[in-house]
């Protein structure tokens, strides 16, 4: 405030400029000393949001990122809707991702999908353990669940990449879906029982919707190489905890931030697994 | 004016920050784990004990915020930090999506009435 009241120190003979004047200094005075910092969250020498920068961008980036997975889903329920009444209609997703491994020729759905959200719960729930330990300066105890995430994120990334290779061999591409179904083969799906033997002729195959497959893809697959990523940074910040980094600093701060994004790819699959599987 | 600030300890200033460690222990975690297997396994009963109707889509929905709340809330730690960080995350994200929703669903739903009916 110095530069704009010495710039205007000509108005000084203005009673109102000058009680304004004294008034802004004095504030500034007073917030730049110690004493002041109860009056008000908001006057400034300490954070109202109460954590550290890194936290705080990594909590803004993951704010601007659930907009971006929230856009693509919404955007997906857009499409299935407009094709309501289509001759053409959107495929059943049980007739669709029903396989399991070893278990071949089985009508299965929701089985194999439901495993991978264990399994991305479950190293949801070691990376917490990780957070937790790293409060207690405890090692050892970050390490190993650390290592437990990194490995349940690498199991999520083998089951999805499985799952795009049933995906694909059955006809799905980025401009392209078989898997509309002919009447008579739609209503035989319906009528499958869970573990029933099914298996499709050509001919029961149409054309089916394409935003379909490409939606697929381009959901799961920007999921998936947020999972990627996620092990990716997992590995680096397990090989500093190893290596001593942070127990030379004194906290654990960092293993919470990728732990939040740890934490953000597991939510977003929560929403990929109700609007691609459940409905 | 010293007991205003008995309870700033961990509070954030960039020069001195250490931050605020303190382990809450590891029960409130398992028992959010839990309760998120127990949803998802819900669901796969839900799924093949109904048939697909509003009703069980609705289910669906409510179940996967319900996940989303508890591992917001507890998993990422979001429950336990300053109220404006809560309301800065939270806000945006319920205001934007709820207009998404509203708007690209009812857009869909246009789309489909104007082509096929």
């Amino acid at each position: 405030m110095a530069l704009f009241g010495n710039c205007l120190d000509f108005l000084d003979f203005i009673p109102l400029f000058r009680k304004v004047k004294s008034n802004i200094d004095s504030s500034i005075k007073m917030s730049n000393s110690t004493t002041v910092s109860s009056s008000s969250i908001w006057t400034g020498g300490r954070s109202p949001f109460n954590v550290s920068y890194g936290k705080l961008m990594m909590w803004i980036f993951l704010l601007s990122d659930a907009f971006t997975f929230s856009s693509l889903l919404v955007g997906y329920g857009a499409i299935r809707f407009s094709y309501e009444g289509s001759s053409t209609p959107w495929p059943d997703p049980a007739a669709v991702f029903n396989h399991f491994p070893f278990m071949h020729g089985m009508h299965l759905p929701l089985l194999f999908v439901s495993l991978m959200t264990f399994i991305l719960i479950f190293s949801s729930v070691t990376m917490v353990l990780a957070v937790e330990a790293g409060h207690r300066n405890s090692k050892s105890e970050v390490s190993k669940y650390m290592i437990l995430t990194i490995i349940g994120g690498a199991a999520f990334l083998g089951c999805q990449a499985w799952e795009w290779t049933q995906f694909i061999g059955e006809g799905g591409r980025l401009d392209s879906n078989m898997f509309g179904f002919t009447a008579e083969a739609a209503a035989k799906a319906k009528n499958l029982g869970f573990g029933d033997h099914v298996h499709w002729e050509a001919a029961d195959r149409i054309p089916g919707p394409v935003p379909f497959a490409s939606l697929f893809f381009i959901v799961t697959g920007f999921h998936g190489f947020h999972v990627l990523s996620g092990v990716v940074i997992n590995i680096i910040i397990w090989l500093n905890v190893i290596a001593g980094t942070y127990e030379k600093r004194g906290h654990y701060e960092m293993v919470e931030k990728v732990g939040l994004y740890w934490h953000f790819v597991d939510l977003v699959w929560v929403f990929v697994f109700t609007f691609y599987y459940l409905i | 004016m010293s007991n205003n600030h008995s309870h700033t300890q961990g509070e954030y200033i960039p020069e001195t920050y250490i931050p605020h460690a303190e382990s809450h222990g590891t029960k409130s975690l398992w028992r959010t784990f839990w309760i998120l297997l127990l949803i998802t396994v819900v669901d796969f009963i839900i799924y093949f004990a109904a048939d697909a109707s509003l009703f069980r889509n609705i289910v669906f929905v409510a179940f996967g915020i319900v996940k989303a709340v508890l591992i917001v809330g507890i998993f990422m730690h979001l429950n336990y930090e300053a109220k404006f960080l809560r309301y800065m995350i939270v806000l945006p994200a319920i205001i934007f999506l709820s207009y998404l929703v509203w708007l690209l669903l009812l857009e869909g739903n246009y789309v489909s009435i104007s082509k096929y009916f």
